[in-house]
């Protein structure tokens, strides 16, 4: 007995639990992955992995702010003079990890490779979430999906006149209209090229057989539990040469690791975890190397003005602080009617603007970023967030928080108390904000705050509560009267924010159902213009017809701060990339 | 005895029908459509159409249940809707884990409650039975989340006994390593009213009139414990842990999330996340029919180990 115990004991008390071999990264995941098929994944996380193992046409340059495209798989593109037609030169060489699809033969990544994972994104069969990127602006290629959907069968050898590879290098890529955004979606994880040998050979369960052509390959995976990803032996590699100009810590990770053969490391070990504590105490422990899924205890590493606390640097825990390319904000939905029921907060009539405009001000951002985000957050101004081309950091709402002067507001415009103490609409009738946000502990926070901001003017206020499937097909139908939103950039430009309140894209992007014609004039303008004080010009005067017609009440874009081990050399989180794992390396010498 | 199992097979069949029918309906009525879930952030009326085409949910209601029948009599509940996955495969992958750390589980808890119970009722009434049952009541009224998030933080973290979460490759790694603290953790949670509840049981069988008479013969107290009343209690106790083996496979999942357990509890709750409904229909279908043979089973085993029990 006392034998089997010392067993036991030695068994559970061995040292370091996630040893492997080599210099290997170890992370977590707040979510579990849905697969790693480029056209089919439909989760934030899965993208990391995407990311990792295949290759895009472009990319970014790790260091450059804004994020600014780099040559990837091929170099830059040639785009005509009309800005319709891009060709691209795909880098002779580059060779797919050995799969069995492959039959024992070294299989080299083409053009042909390029249109065959652009096709996928219109069969039907893949139900592709992304397919939005190219829908309508290739020549052809919309058409052939239609035909897919009518006969049940993709066909991938048919021509397509805007999907063209005159040899076994070079991608044609033709436009039914000049799109300035494209460069942008190629270099997006999910347009990788992926090998028809593969996807053919592993049909249906292509998402846990990815093959790729990036910097590593998945070694181990057991779902939606541990992801092993292990260096590419036959990676062409690259070399760490990225500017750094002036930023100071940029500078310092230059200079540590320049000249450095990339990627440094020989593997990524991901592990699952939902739970913050679990992430939080495995950091501590050094299970894990860097960590940032921390914001709700955020205050037991952070001091209030936002620095590492000092029993955290005394242990050399670096932090890598960033605002996240994203926006939360607070829409009204437009629509006169929401399902059923007359919307009052609909309109453009001078009173429904004063009555959005009251709601809007009586909404405490303050209190927002201090309660819920734990003051990990900042005070969005503008509808595009910082790290994304278009984004002014001058530029300051016109809406404060002011309850008095939402008050008298309200008072102006005939909205009167009734004796239960709240207001009715002009004409007498009731005057009730549906509210919609889900049953979590974060949205009951956000509950409490509207709940707070409505009582302070008077306006009664019904909290609806639905599942997030359920509250997104609302959203998407424009049945939500009022809610909270977020959109994170998918690419870092501005018309990836802009589009939110463009009246075409209702039932789509545009929660609020926003249709305002000289919003969208404005918009269809901008998508002509390549980024610069022309088109920032234009997303000013969208941004203040915004304000003026009081559609959107701007709150706030997260601060994420990055824990990272002694050991971890290099990191700094990219605003669009997700798989920094490629750029840094991790020191074998350091303890902790 | 075999007409009354062939007879209790045969009701399976109604009980069956009526599980399929409220999954059925719960998910289609109040589940939330899959089709915006997996459409992605910029959706369109096509692509919900097209998804909600590939998935079959656009078919008839009637068309839908037919198909649902059809997976259960043939087992084969096709694939996850977001992941892809066969079923069948998320079942032969999640269900190992899950009983690496539920079977320990199970027999620990078990056997403890059992000692712990039969201690306290061999002394009932006294100072140390009222101390034990005050104690159950305590620990009985604090919830689940607490014994993780103070087990993993002390035992885990403070103490550095186990790793705070993972799971390993081979089945020793996992029992011996990652598996040791959520059974704790599960042990600790079921004990107390595992001890109450057996206590019963044990009470009822000290106050019957052959413990008497055995003493009266002379028997010793331990023999009277340990052979006849351990033995007629435990009938009791074994349908008690056979019902609870269904509902737990499914019903682990904070711990599993907690101590990263890639087991069938956490499959089920991503499932529900997702609107999935492939992997909801087979849990569902699966823990009703395990729950239904488990009430035969032990229903089978009163019989043998008690021959007294008339089965109609």
């Amino acid at each position: 007995m006392r034998t089997w115990l010392a067993v036991l004991l030695i068994a559970l008390t061995s040292p370091s639990f996630a040893q492997n071999g080599g210099k290997i990264l170890h992370i977590t995941f707040q979510a579990a992955e849905t697969g790693f098929d480029p056209v089919r994944v439909h989760d934030y996380y899965s993208g990391h992995v995407l990311e990792a193992v295949y290759d895009t046409l472009l990319t970014y340059d790790y260091l450059a702010r804004p994020a600014k495209l780099v040559p990837n798989a091929a170099e830059m593109p040639e785009v005509s003079a009309d800005g319709k037609t891009y060709t691209f030169r795909i880098k002779k060489g580059i060779a797919f990890t050995d799969d069995p699809a492959f039959k024992g033969k070294k299989r080299e990544l083409t053009a042909q490779d390029f249109a065959y994972s652009i096709r996928r994104f219109f069969d039907p069969k893949n139900r592709s979430p992304y397919a939005f990127l190219y829908t309508g602006k290739i020549v052809g290629l919309d058409a052939l999906g239609e035909q897919a959907k009518k006969s049940g069968k993709f066909d991938y050898d048919a021509p397509v006149a805007g999907l063209q590879t005159p040899d076994r290098y070079t991608l044609v890529i033709r436009l039914n209209e000049s799109d300035r955004d494209l460069p942008y979606v190629l270099a997006f994880p999910v347009t990788s090229a992926v090998a028809r040998e593969v996807i053919e050979a592993y049909g249906d369960e292509s998402p846990s057989h990815p093959v790729g052509t990036g910097p590593f390959y998945l070694k181990r995976y057991v779902r939606s539990s541990k992801i092993e990803l292990a260096r590419n032996p036959g990676y062409r590699g690259k070399v760490w040469n990225f500017d750094p100009g002036d930023n100071p810590r940029f500078r310092e990770i230059a200079e540590r690791m320049k000249g450095k053969r990339l990627p440094a490391i020989d593997g990524v070990d991901i592990s699952i975890m939902e739970e913050t504590q679990s992430r939080w105490l495995a950091f501590q422990q050094g299970q894990t190397d860097w960590e940032y899924q921390l914001w709700d205890i955020s205050p037991n590493f952070m001091t209030d003005d936002g620095k590492l606390k000092p029993e955290f640097v005394r242990r050399g825990i670096q932090l890598d602080r960033t605002v996240d390319p994203e926006i939360v904000y607070l829409y009204f939905n437009m629509q006169d009617k929401v399902g059923d029921v007359p919307n009052p907060f609909a309109g453009f009539g001078k009173e429904k603007i004063a009555l959005r405009r009251a709601v809007m001000m009586a909404y405490n951002i303050d209190d927002h970023i201090r309660i819920i985000r734990k003051g990990q957050a900042v005070h969005a101004q503008y509808p595009i967030p910082p790290g994304v081309v278009g984004h002014d950091p001058k530029y300051v709402s016109s809406i404060p928080y002011d309850p008095a002067a939402a008050n008298a507001l309200l008072d102006r415009y005939g909205y009167r108390k009734g004796k239960d103490g709240f207001r009715r609409q002009p004409n007498g009738d009731a005057l009730v904000l549906r509210y919609y946000s889900n049953p979590t502990e974060r949205d009951r926070m956000y509950d409490e705050l509207m709940k707070r901001g409505m009582d302070a003017i008077g306006i009664r206020m019904e909290i609806l509560k639905d599942r997030f499937p359920e509250l997104l097909k609302m959203e998407k139908q424009c049945r939500t009267m009022v809610k909270h939103a977020a959109w994170i950039a998918d690419w870092p430009d501005g018309d990836n924010f802009m589009q939110l309140l463009y009246g075409p894209n209702t039932f789509e992007s545009n929660n609020a159902c926003y249709k305002s014609p000289e919003y969208d004039k404005r918009y269809k303008k901008s998508r002509t213009l390549p980024p610069g004080p022309e088109r920032d010009q234009l997303y000013h005067e969208m941004t203040r017809i915004m304000e003026t017609d009081s559609v959107w009440l701007l709150v706030d874009s997260r601060v994420r701060n990055t824990l990272q081990q002694p050991n971890v050399i290099g990191f700094t989180k990219h605003p669009v990339l997700h798989a920094e794992w490629m750029y840094i390396d991790l020191d074998p010498k350091t303890q902790y | 005895m075999l007409a009354y199992t062939l007879r209790r097979l045969w009701q399976f069949i109604p009980t069956l029908g009526g599980v399929v029918l409220l999954v059925f309906f719960v998910f289609n009525f109040v589940g939330g459509d899959p089709a915006y879930l997996l459409a992605g952030k910029i959706p369109n009326p096509e692509t919900i159409a097209n998804i909600r085409k590939q998935l079959g949910v656009d078919e008839p209601y009637a068309v839908q249940l037919w198909i649902f029948v059809k997976q259960i009599l043939t087992g084969d509940f096709g694939a996850s809707w977001s992941t892809n996955e066969r079923v069948s495969q998320i079942f032969a992958t999640r269900l190992g884990p899950s009983l690496t750390v539920l079977v320990p589980l199970l027999m620990i808890s078990t056997l403890l409650g059992m000692a712990g119970a039969m201690l306290v009722a061999y002394v009932r009434g006294s100072l140390t039975d009222r101390a034990v049952m005050v104690a159950c009541t305590v620990a009985q009224s604090v919830s689940i989340l607490v014994y993780i998030l103070v087990f993993q933080y002390l035992f885990a973290y403070q103490l550095g006994w186990f790793p705070v979460q993972g799971w390993g490759v081979t089945f020793m790694d996992n029992l011996l390593r990652y598996a040791v603290l959520a059974i704790v953790v599960g042990v600790a949670v079921s004990l107390a009213p595992d001890v109450r509840l057996y206590r019963t049981f044990f009470l009822d069988e000290i106050n019957q009139d052959y413990v008497r008479t055995a003493r009266a013969k002379g028997m010793s107290e331990t023999r009277i414990m340990w052979v006849h009343v351990l033995r007629n209690a435990a009938i009791p106790i074994v349908t008690n842990v056979l019902l609870q083996l269904p509902g737990l496979l499914a019903g682990a999942f904070l711990i599993e999330r907690f101590f990263g357990i890639p087991g069938i509890g956490r499959e089920v709750i991503l499932a529900v996340e997702r609107s999935d409904f492939p992997i909801i229909k087979a849990v569902t279908v699966y823990v009703a029919l395990a729950t239904m043979v488990v009430n035969l089973a032990a229903d089978l085993l009163y019989k043998a180990i008690d021959p007294r029990v008339q089965l109609k």
